[in-house]
């Protein structure tokens, strides 16, 4: 794991001192709301329906167990218990105060944690494949160029008042578990023919009101130039991206009207003229940050276990097995997701008294080090075989040992109208309906992959576009109703849903799901998933089935 | 009829301007106005508030079966917490007036939403 230096430390100090009094300016009247909102938003401070909400950045999704101690502390001192781990890997709290909000940033500046980048028209906290330096497929670890991003990023001058937000993700593997297809910059790192190792380069995905796949813009960029080409790219958006339209100020929008082509050939044009060796990280620099990414020390152990295999006797520790236990890149480990997805709860939620568990079996059996995915749930990296029935007990005993990753009760949900000022209606309500019909663990693994997305709005926090099953939240004069989409995925192969039909009422969603996975359960052949199925029926028999009563 | 509503500043907790002209936390203590000019008269007298309220906005209020009650579901959502979480937000006060903002009806576009929008 990075380790803030110095200067990080310094830089976090000075911002904390700085927001401390922006504070106090603001109690104290000196600055109106319209003068302070863009001043908070750029710390994380949102105001929301019932409070202020504190986003707090987890870069590459990483957590040291003093760091997820802290969170826990945070949330149990400055909010009700709780905090929401959101699909950019970040944590949200959805009580907080002003008045205490200068203090709580103190607090993570203590180990090495901020809410910078998690607002604003700038780059947002970067993500990165969940699974780095822990499975076997990577070419390379992504966090190490994640985290030259993020120092390169971090107050960037130039580039803290683009035409709107941009978010960046990294991914060294050809599973795609960072959805760089649907993000305003996917970086996949791979090696070429002749081995040499550089980025494929896709600009201009996104969701929202237009959702765009990113299209390829190099195919292999030599990993050494990664920051000029990205400034070319940032220079080429802050040049013509528009400003005037907020609907059409997003990148993937610019991509699209120019064609991936012509936008290819102004970023080419602005790198070609760019001082690449000033900008482009040096040697040293790249060896420093590589070195806090170091392989860890793993133990030489036989690549079976036998206190594990015997746990197997168990059924549910089989069943956690089968379903969220991953394959690592050391013989004898394994990678361990932690489900926040338990049936009826909130989707990403996590107690106090879970992040502190968590904590704890992360430093001691992870190697102090646990993940955030972009699904909402946690993972511990590196744990030993020898030890999986142990992790299991741990995390069973704090309600987080639910055995259903990547299962239809694993759902996406954004907060919505439960919280989120811009929501239409809620996702939470529907993901909790949708999830207590399939609450049987067998009956969940019967149906096994499928991914359900929720949003709660148009602005797709809750990634519905890419949701085998995407669920989307409207307003129609006043009262909430969802619109469904099929086929959608954010894999390596991903795909936008197709809609199904006309939008449904809150209480006929889950009840449609149901009748959708059915039809899915008559026509699958083989070993196919949802999508394989959707893929080759297309929407003709779910169509039928949701909606037979309206003929 | 309207009621006006906005966040405390210094916790960000969703308040109505009630009748003494302070701001309660409960909905049911709102003052509402009959009248769309004191209703807009007590929005710009609000929008003066800069170190109590933020962001005020006038929303309007239906009666329910026993009292009344936002007419936008987002402002009975505002009004009684989130509906994920039954120990947290104004709901869990309890009494009377919760029960009728619970079961009250009615729905329309949120004008707090499309200003929140429209100032993006």
């Amino acid at each position: 794991m990075y380790r803030y230096d110095a200067i990080d430390r310094e830089m976090l100090a000075d911002r904390v001192a700085e927001f401390r009094e922006q504070c106090q300016r603001r109690l104290s009247g000196e600055l109106t709301e319209d003068q302070f909102k863009r001043i908070r938003l750029m710390n994380g401070l949102y105001l929301q329906l019932h409070a202020y909400m504190l986003r707090i950045a987890i870069p590459y999704g990483a957590l040291t167990s003093k760091q997820l101690r802290k969170l826990a502390f945070i949330a149990g001192t400055y909010d009700k218990g709780y905090g929401h781990f959101t699909t950019r890997t970040n944590l949200q709290l959805h009580w907080i105060k002003l008045k205490d909000a200068p203090d709580i940033l103190e607090h993570l500046a203590e180990v090495g944690m901020h809410a910078i980048q998690t607002s604003g028209n700038d780059i947002r906290n970067i993500t990165a494949d969940p699974h780095a330096g822990a499975n076997a497929e990577e070419v390379d670890d992504p966090r190490v160029w994640v985290e030259a991003l993020r120092q390169w990023s971090t107050f960037h001058p130039e580039f803290s008042f683009l035409p709107r937000k941009f978010k960046i993700a990294v991914t060294a593997s050809p599973k795609d578990r960072a959805a760089t297809k649907v993000y305003d910059i996917g970086l996949r790192l791979h090696r070429n023919a002749a081995g040499e190792l550089g980025f494929e380069v896709l600009v201009g995905g996104g969701l929202g009101r237009t959702p765009y796949l990113g299209p390829t813009i190099r195919e292999h960029l030599p990993a050494k130039s990664l920051l000029s080409y990205l400034q070319a790219i940032l220079r080429v958006y802050n040049r013509y991206g528009r400003r005037d339209n907020i609907w059409k100020a997003r990148i993937k929008v610019l991509v699209a009207s120019l064609g991936a082509e012509a936008f290819a050939r102004e970023v080419e044009a602005e790198w070609e003229k760019t001082d690449q060796a000033k900008i482009d990280l040096p040697d040293t620099e790249l060896a420093r940050i590589r070195a806090a990414f170091a392989p860890r020390d793993f133990e030489s152990l036989p690549a079976t276990s036998n206190a594990f295999e015997a746990a197997k006797k168990d059924p549910a520790f089989a069943r956690f097995a089968r379903h969220n236990v991953q394959p690592h890149k050391i013989a004898g480990y394994a990678i361990v997701d932690v489900s926040l997805k338990k049936p009826g709860e909130t989707p990403g939620d996590c107690t106090v008294a879970q992040m502190l568990a968590v904590a704890d079996l992360a430093e001691r059996y992870s190697m102090d080090e646990a993940r955030v995915s972009y699904e909402q749930n946690l993972i511990l990296p590196h744990v030993r075989l020898d030890d999986l029935p142990a992790v299991w007990r741990g995390l069973d005993a704090v309600e987080l040992a639910t055995p259903n990753r990547g299962l239809v009760t694993d759902i996406i949900a954004c907060p919505g109208l439960d919280y989120c000022a811009l929501a239409n209606a809620r996702a939470i309500p529907i993901a909790q309906a949708i999830a207590r019909k399939f609450a049987d663990p067998a009956l969940a693994e019967r149906v096994g992959e499928l991914g359900i997305k929720i949003s709660g709005c148009i602005n797709a926090c809750g990634h519905h576009h890419v949701g085998a099953i995407g669920i989307l939240g409207v307003d129609k004069k006043g009262e909430e109703f969802y619109q469904i989409t099929l086929g959608g995925s954010a894999e390596a192969e991903a795909s936008l849903g197709q809609a199904l039909g006309p939008a449904l009422p809150a209480d006929k969603v889950a009840d449609a799901v149901d009748q959708m996975v059915e039809v899915y359960l008559r026509e699958r052949k083989g070993d196919e998933r949802f999508l394989d199925t959707f893929r080759r029926t297309g929407l003709a028999p779910f169509k039928e089935a949701v909606y037979a009563d309206a003929h | 009829m309207k009621a006006l509503t906005g966040n405390r500043l210094d916790d960000g907790e969703a308040v109505f301007l009630d009748h003494a002209g302070g701001w309660g936390e409960q909905f049911v203590d709102a003052q509402l106005f009959e009248d769309d000019d004191a209703a807009l008269a007590a929005e710009a007298h609000a929008k003066t508030e800069i170190t109590v309220v933020v962001d005020p906005y006038l929303i309007d209020v239906i009666p329910s079966d026993s009292g009344w009650a936002p007419l936008s579901f987002r402002e009975r959502v505002r009004a009684l917490g989130p509906t994920n979480k039954p120990e947290h937000g104004k709901k869990t006060e309890g009494g009377e007036a919760i029960e009728a903002l619970l079961h009250a009806h009615g729905a329309a576009r949120s004008k707090g939403r499309i200003e929140l929008i429209r100032r993006k």
